[in-house]
């Protein structure tokens, strides 16, 4: 089965029931359905190829189903974009990719102006009004609505095509962006329908952003148990009373997101004013959960279970850990076991397994891993790798990067990345491509950038800079600059001036000796 | 502020609401007003809300711990700071009659 193909088997079925709910605005299975097709008919006669890209920028909202949807029954890679990403980010990623088509709305009309004079791979805009004074062909979504209908469009799409391309931030600056295929895809939503056994009465939340593998456990199991997602909006997800009120009231029965949203929900949600017995799984996933926290949370929603899942955008899950109640609770929370459709082993430097408990890089093989990175075969050579196996033949290993041991229960322990990719509110971030941004500054001779936890039990993101002697240094300049240049996420919450940065005996900067010194009191400046 | 009396007004709330976005939240060439909607996600983000939160509680000495977090309340300044005001009234009258 592909991905596309099981909205229209849900609206074959049961086309009446919702698919998708946003700001009290239902989408049915049948109307996604018909829409998707419709954007398909639409993709497919202004020329996408099969194979080809097209590219999504949307704020949350209805019409982000029917555009992922409707790319893949076109035939072609869905890519999707953080409309939050600057006009810059947004057109690295189009040019990276190529993609031929546009799929927006108004309010993003600025940006895919900008990415379109950028990009001219480029061809059509939808979701846009036509304007006068400009030469590239839009299509309004009403042109959508004009071409909506029950048949999907006849594409050769097999199993092993590729479905879409998620993008994290690279540590050059460049987005990495990572391809998958419907199978990858497939046996995650397979396992975790299975596992947490959805149907359709169930409704999942969606917290995440539509770009990242959060959203595909809230869209695409959705859609594989022919339940509901249920699309946060912004205003909601910023006011954790309002939140737990619409969970109450679209009763929300499975949720997944980091754990900070977790956090200020149980903080400042007002949940026991709420009735969320509708609530059955809690999955959370992409940072430590507080333990003192998780035991608050856990007490407020006594009837639900919770789940701990482990993965990265290049192989969707691969290990799960189910909580128990209550007393039986030991911290830290182990990554798990691996799920049914993954092999999970602890590795040296020359990739041999450990001895059973020594700490090793982890690997993973399984058919939830991606196809690759797109367009970086270096990248690519070094983390799937080859190994031998039985009759001459060889598997391929995804290099997680992650160091972990098995524990004496049989449970994988996490210990520490590998490198300089943090995990900041959830969001993956390599701290060279902040010290990078900051050094394209002309104020900036010297950056550094490391984590330091933060009150909410996440970590936080600190700059040191040493400014150019000729420069008039201001922090807030700064940092609207960088805005230009990363996502909100990679923003570091303080930049510190120093005269020189600590640095090691080989010459490289003593990011240790950095945040030994920020710690000291009357070091941090803000 | 509130207990010695001197209640601030709506009005002066908004002032110091806006000074403080625009000093710490907000970058130099982003500028709003009262009736700008504070939750479209272009002005602040969830962790923009937390440190306003912990900037009213401090400044006008009122609790956001309880059942404020709500979309009603943080609209734009104009309705924050109607908000601010109703709850340090709500805070002087209940220091004179205790359970209410």
């Amino acid at each position: 089965m592909l991905l596309h193909q099981m909205v229209d088997q849900a609206a074959l079925h049961h086309p009446e029931s919702p698919a998708a709910r946003c700001d009290g605005e239902t989408l049915t299975y049948g109307q996604l359905a018909r829409r998707a097709n419709g954007l398909a008919r639409l993709l497919l006669e202004t020329g996408v190829q099969r194979r080809g890209r097209v590219a999504v920028l949307l704020s949350k909202g209805l019409n982000v189903p029917v555009s992922f949807y409707g790319v893949m029954a076109a035939g072609a890679s869905l890519v999707p974009i953080d409309p939050r990403s600057p006009a810059a980010t947004v057109a690295r990623i189009v040019r990276s990719t190529g993609a031929t088509h546009i799929v927006s709305e108004r309010g993003k009309r600025e940006t895919v102006a900008k990415v379109v004079r950028e990009c001219p791979t480029v061809a059509h805009v939808v979701g846009l009004e036509a304007e006068e004074d400009e030469t590239l062909p839009c299509h309004p979504w009403t042109a959508v609505e004009e071409l909506a209908t029950d048949r999907q469009p006849e594409v050769a799409v097999i199993d092993l095509d590729p479905s879409y391309i998620l993008h994290t931030s690279g540590s050059t600056g460049i987005p990495k962006l990572i391809q998958h295929t419907h199978r990858s895809a497939m046996s995650f939503l397979d396992w975790a329908v299975s596992e947490y056994s959805l149907t359709r009465d169930d409704r999942l939340s969606n917290h995440s952003s539509h770009h990242t593998c959060f959203a595909t456990f809230d869209y695409y199991a959705a859609g594989r148990a022919g339940a509901t997602t249920i699309i946060l909006t912004p205003a909601v997800m910023m006011m954790p009373g309002s939140l737990s009120s619409l969970m109450e009231k679209e009763g929300i029965s499975v949720w997944y997101s980091v754990p900070t949203a977790l956090v200020q929900l149980s903080l400042r949600g007002d949940l026991e004013a709420r009735d969320l017995s509708a609530l059955r799984w809690v999955l959370f996933a992409g940072e430590t959960f507080p333990e003192k926290h998780l035991r608050r949370l856990m007490a407020q929603l006594p009837e639900a279970r919770f789940s701990h899942v482990y993965g990265s955008t290049e192989v969707n899950v691969c290990a799960y850990f189910q909580l128990p109640t209550g007393s039986d609770l030991d911290f830290p929370l182990p990554i798990g076991k691996a799920c049914s459709n993954s092999v999970l082993e602890v590795a040296d430097s020359d990739l041999e397994p450990v001895a059973s408990g020594e700490v090793g890089e982890l690997l993973v093989r399984g058919s939830t891993v991606m196809s690759g990175y797109w367009g970086d075969a270096e990248r690519n050579r070094e983390v799937l790798i080859r190994r031998p196996a039985a009759g001459g033949l060889e598997e391929v290993y995804y290099r997680t990067g992650d160091r972990a041991r098995v524990r004496s229960d049989g449970n994988l322990a996490f210990v520490a990345r590998s490198d300089l990719q943090v995990k900041v509110r959830g969001h993956r971030v390599e701290l060279e491509e902040i010290e990078a941004a900051l050094l394209s500054l002309a104020a900036v001779e010297e950056a550094a950038v490391f984590t330091v936890p933060d009150s909410e039990g996440s970590s936080a993101i600190q700059a040191v800079v040493v400014a150019a002697k000729s420069a008039d240094w201001s922090r807030q300049k700064a940092l609207s600059s960088l805005k230009e240049l990363l996502p909100p996420y990679c923003l570091p919450a303080s930049i510190s001036q120093v005269d020189s940065l600590p640095r090691t005996p080989t010459g490289k900067v003593d990011r240790n000796a950095l945040r030994d010194r920020l710690q000291e009191p009357g070091e941090l400046l803000r | 502020m509130t207990r010695a009396g001197l209640r601030p007004t709506a009005q002066q709330v908004e002032a110091r609401i806006l000074e403080y976005l625009q000093s710490e939240l907000l970058s130099p060439e982003v500028t709003i007003g009262r009736d700008d909607d504070l939750l479209s996600g272009e002005v602040l983000d969830s962790i923009g809300v937390i440190r306003l939160a912990a900037f009213l509680e401090k400044e006008f000495g009122i609790d956001m711990q309880s059942a404020g977090f709500v979309v009603e309340n943080f609209q734009s300044v104009g309705v924050l700071a109607r908000y601010v005001v109703n709850s340090a009234r709500g805070l002087d009258s209940t220091q004179g009659v205790p359970g209410s």
